[in-house]
């Protein structure tokens, strides 16, 4: 059963007081997020990643269509208890400690004191901040804000948790202990929703992927799924690949570039790539393993964008 | 428990601030100045007010005394009304906006509390922050005025909350600005604005805006805005009254009562439709 889900959310920004411009931040949005997976929301600036939150965070109200969380259909204050979110551009009190805006936090999020007592250190060494927790928040760092942040988004032990540039301003070790935070949590059973551009670690823990453009859902599905390129195949093989067949290749199939035990072919058709194995076989290579080329995340991304664009 | 948690985190928001510590400097000051420089003599004739060493009245039989210092009573908590109104639009002016700015109302309200809860919380804050500045004079004054000088007006006391109560109503008219602007430069503004102009404006209607025309319609219009909005001066000129010893009139407190009211309601149907 999804825990998140959007059914045609549009959402339509009214600015300027005087001369009213419409910003159309989402349009018709629809979306599943199961149970236990780590879904990542891309897209580039503006695309309508944080307005598709903040309407399920009711911090927005939607200006057509509905939700549900957790089955709950939105708005629903008392559903937020369930929820932990890391919002993009967080501010806290700087007159506070990062031990007090936990408790604060976790107060607000309904979870009782004793509870808080135990957590809130747990929670802070977590994210690393165990040596920072006396310290006004004023004073800290820009990563050492985002660390409280996790922190803050976990101190209720949610279900569901809902990250806005996580890792945004942390460094390469603090963004790897977050990674392997993140894996820890979907182990224990956490539905993770993920907004980033950091496309190579979203690429390392998601489980499925949308990719979002001027608020509208370009693509949606397994990181397997969106870095497959259609029509490149790679064969792997054992020796070298002879001149002759490279040649007759070509006037076969779209594309071909070979490299040391293997050949990477571009081809339109399943046929083609075929007829470049039987073509393999008739000169006597031995095919070792055959396979869709992968492209990296990015550049799944880019094409895509830049597709949409054109169109 | 979680409004509880809005209120305290509220009340230490305004603890953070120079604004309240120094209306707590400024009464500790006044306080001091009254504990060391006032006191009074007996004699045969009757009791001496003595300021400064020096006699400064004649000496008075014991309810004419009381009754001096009821005046005196009045007087100093007519300073401490100016005082802490004035400092406290600015010490509770951006709590609301504050807690509105982006960043900081994504937290608020990604937890489970409703908005206008969110809005109450911070409103009771603040009044409770300023309540705790007010008992504070009053009490010590009451103390001392006590132990000095022997007369003991509960008046004084009572007057704290009735006090914190006008305050609360500027805080309802500061709160709606601060919803509707979530700028605190604006919610200061509207909050003196408030105050020194159009509530005495209003209070004051018969010299003043009645005079501008003889149009039936524009009294009435003057007349609906007064019997709509928190009535201050009415209800600091019948307390300052009550602790010199008259009686109280509860009618500004009551009418008060509906429009602070309706004002948070308003404040609060106008937060529910905000996007953040
Ligand atoms: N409060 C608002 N009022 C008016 N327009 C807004 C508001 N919030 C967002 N928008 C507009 O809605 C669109 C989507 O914004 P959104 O913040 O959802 O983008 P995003 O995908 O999160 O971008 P980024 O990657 O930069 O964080 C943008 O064009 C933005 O200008
Ligand atoms: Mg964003």
């Amino acid at each position: 059963m999804p825990v998140i889900e959007a059914d045609s959310l549009s959402k339509t920004y009214q600015a300027g007081l005087i001369r009213r411009t419409k910003v159309d931040a989402l349009a018709s949005f629809s979306i599943a997020v199961e149970a236990g997976e780590i879904f990542s929301l891309l897209g580039p600036n503006g695309a309508g990643k944080t307005t598709f939150v903040k309407i399920i965070l009711s911090l927005t109200l939607p200006t057509s269509g509905g939700a549900t969380i957790l089955g709950q259909k939105l708005p629903n204050d008392e559903v937020k208890g369930r929820i932990g979110y890391l919002p993009e551009s967080h501010r806290y009190p700087g007159y506070f400690t990062g031990e007090q805006i936990l408790r604060l936090f976790g107060q607000l999020s309904g979870v009782d004191g004793s509870t808080l007592d135990a957590r809130i250190p747990v929670l802070l060494d977590l994210v690393g901040m165990g040596q920072w927790r006396k310290t006004k928040v004023k004073k800290y760092s820009k990563g050492m804000m985002q660390r409280l942040g996790l922190a803050q988004a976990l101190v209720n032990d949610p279900d569901i948790l809902f990250l806005d540039e996580p890792t945004d301003g942390v460094d390469p070790v603090g963004r790897k202990d977050i990674r392997e935070l993140l894996r820890d949590l979907k182990l224990k059973g956490k539905t993770i929703f993920l907004n980033s551009h950091l496309l190579s670690e979203v690429e390392l823990i998601s489980d499925r992927v949308a990719i979002l453009d001027k608020g509208k859902l370009l693509k949606v599905g397994t990181v397997d799924e969106l870095t497959r390129s259609g029509s490149r195949y790679v064969i792997g093989i054992n020796g070298t690949i002879p001149q002759a067949w490279e040649t007759e290749a070509r006037a076969l199939v779209m594309d071909v570039q070979v490299a040391e035990e293997s050949v990477s072919i571009g081809c339109n058709s399943p046929a083609e790539l075929n007829a470049a194995i039987d073509l393999l076989r008739k000169h006597g290579v031995q095919i070792v393993s055959v396979g869709q080329q992968r492209n990296t995340l990015e550049e799944s991304f880019l094409s895509l964008i830049k597709r949409e664009s054109a169109s | 428990m979680k409004f509880l948690a809005l209120v305290l985190g509220t009340v230490r928001e305004m603890a953070a601030k120079a604004t309240l510590y120094f209306l707590l400097g400024v009464s500790t000051a006044i306080l001091l100045g009254v504990l060391l420089t006032v006191s009074s003599s007996v004699s045969t004739e009757g009791r001496t007010l003595v300021v400064f060493g020096k006699e400064a009245s004649p000496p008075l039989a014991e309810d004419m005394f009381s009754d001096l210092v009821m005046k005196m009573e009045a007087g100093l908590t007519g300073g401490l009304f100016l005082g802490v109104v004035l400092f406290g639009v600015f010490a509770t002016a951006g709590l609301i906006p504050d807690a509105l700015e982006k960043g900081t109302v994504d937290l608020y309200l990604s937890k489970p509390i409703h908005r206008w809860e969110l809005l109450l919380g911070k409103y009771t804050g603040g009044v409770v922050g300023i309540f705790a500045v007010i008992l504070y004079f009053l009490a010590s004054l009451w103390l001392i005025l006590g132990i000095k000088l022997g007369a003991w007006n509960v008046n004084i006391l009572l007057s704290s909350l009735l006090l914190t109560y006008i305050f609360a109503s500027l805080y309802a008219v500061i709160s709606y600005f601060g919803v509707l602007s979530r700028n605190s430069a604006i919610a200061i503004l509207a909050g003196l604005l408030y105050l020194f102009v159009a509530a005495e404006l209003l209070e004051n209607r018969a010299h003043g805006l009645y005079l501008l025309s003889d149009n039936t319609i524009y009294h009435a219009v003057i007349d609906t805005c007064y019997w709509i909005a928190p009535q201050i001066p009415a209800m600091q000129a019948t307390l300052l009254k009550s602790i010199a010893g008259g009686t109280l009139d509860w009618r500004p407190f009551g009418q008060s009562l509906l429009s602070s009211t309706a004002l948070f309601g308003l404040a609060a149907w106008t937060l529910k439709n905000k996007d953040f």
